[in-house]
């Protein structure tokens, strides 16, 4: 009972501010604000380049990818024999799904080995880049800080922490890989049908003169909305699973605030909280994988229908 | 009528809950059908089901934006 006193204690003296869900929440899934990023850097052409939290996780991501698959292969290179060992294996699997049943499919026998190098390349970035937002490593850190490392307020690892980690949960990073979707398209099918073709076949030969007025309208429109609706499924649905955990995980202490004892939050989040939001994080880790072959497998089929058009 | 952007969102919400569901439904029952009458063809069937689940989840996914627009921007 006495602890329980010294922790009510403890929560009427910092309860000064509410506890506000909804601030905490957006504070977790947003990037880090433009005006104290981790890393000052010069405008360029009026461009901040600063380095905020997505931008570092970007990075990190990429440097992960790249170490990972260039070591890996080179090691496999290096041996004598032909079969794969290790993590090769792993690597081999996925080059040859995403090859023979995201490629081939819809880019055709003819472009897969065009196609399957810009393919591949989405499908491990944004399946590393998903995966690590569902390690918690600033979360971790700022753990770590509290109990142990005691860094002034506004040193490096400070800046780090509060905020989500998954780069692909900002829509700035999808609508950038979006838009090399945009030009993969444009140029799939000016190199099988030449750059003037390709146009003419975005709209079907063979209708009455009259509908051409409505139905260009609709194709231009439809030429912008596919790498939009790529932009908005995969940040959505990347930043939706992060809110849902940290608003299941909230009522840990809204429970705490409203019944005024931190006892019964402890026990509405070993009750309700944690077995829910664990249950979350297990439908996160699918998540994140159909979400890395949906939109590779939406690029392969934009880009095969640029090759096979129907004219 | 100051919180009526709320009630919209809402409403949006719940349709488009509706509308996904409904149409994912019909999607898994085509290919539960499917699959039963013929198993051979299941991989066949996934695949065809596969990229209309995707852009119909797309759809639903931008209206759910929409209604995430609505309550930020009043």
């Amino acid at each position: 009972m006495f602890v329980q006193e010294a922790i009510q204690e403890q929560v009427a003296t910092e309860a000064g501010e509410k506890f506000n869900a909804g601030k905490v929440i957006m504070e977790h899934v947003s990037n880090s604000a433009i005006d104290h990023p981790l890393l000052h850097l010069p405008k360029v052409l009026g461009i901040d380049f600063s380095v905020t939290k997505h931008v570092l996780m970007l990075w990190l991501v990429a440097a992960f990818v790249f170490t990972i698959v260039t070591w890996t292969v080179r090691r496999h290179l290096k041996q004598e024999r032909a079969i794969p060992s290790g993590f090769m294996n792993a690597l081999e699997a996925v080059v040859e799904f995403v090859r023979d049943s995201i490629v081939l499919p819809n880019v055709g026998r003819k472009w897969v080995n065009t196609w399957t190098p810009l393919i591949l390349t989405f499908f491990l970035f944004i399946l590393c880049a998903n995966a690590i937002g569902l390690i918690p490593i600033f979360e971790v850190l700022a753990v770590l800080d509290h109990f142990v490392l005691h860094t002034a307020e506004d040193s490096f690892v400070k800046h780090l922490m509060h905020g989500g980690t998954t780069a692909t949960a900002n829509f700035n990073v999808t609508a950038a890989l979006a838009m090399i979707t945009f030009g993969a398209i444009i140029v799939a099918g000016s190199k099988a049908h030449g750059f003037v073709t390709h146009f003419k076949n975005l709209v079907p030969g063979g209708v009455s003169k009259f509908v051409y007025p409505i139905l260009i309208p609709i194709e231009v429109l439809g030429m912008f909305v596919r790498p939009f609706a790529l932009t908005m499924r995969l940040a959505a649905n990347m930043t939706g699973g992060h809110i849902a955990i940290l608003a299941i995980l909230s009522f840990v202490f809204l429970s705490a605030e409203i019944f005024k004892s931190s006892v019964t939050g402890v026990g509405v989040g070993l009750v309700v909280s944690v077995p829910m939001a664990s249950l979350v994080s297990g439908l996160e880790v699918i998540v994140v994988l159909v979400q890395a072959y949906v939109f590779t497998l939406l690029t392969a089929v934009f880009i095969g229908m640029a090759i096979h058009a129907h004219h | 009528m100051q919180f009526l952007h709320y009630f919209g969102a809402a409403m949006a919400l719940g349709l488009i809950v509706i509308g996904a569901g409904l149409g994912i439904s019909k999607l898994a029952v085509a290919a539960a059908e499917g699959i039963a009458r013929q198993p051979a063809a299941a991989d066949k069937i996934t695949g065809a089901v596969n990229l209309p689940l995707f852009l119909l989840e797309g759809v639903a996914i931008i209206a759910e934006v929409f209604a995430l627009v609505i309550v930020l921007m009043k």
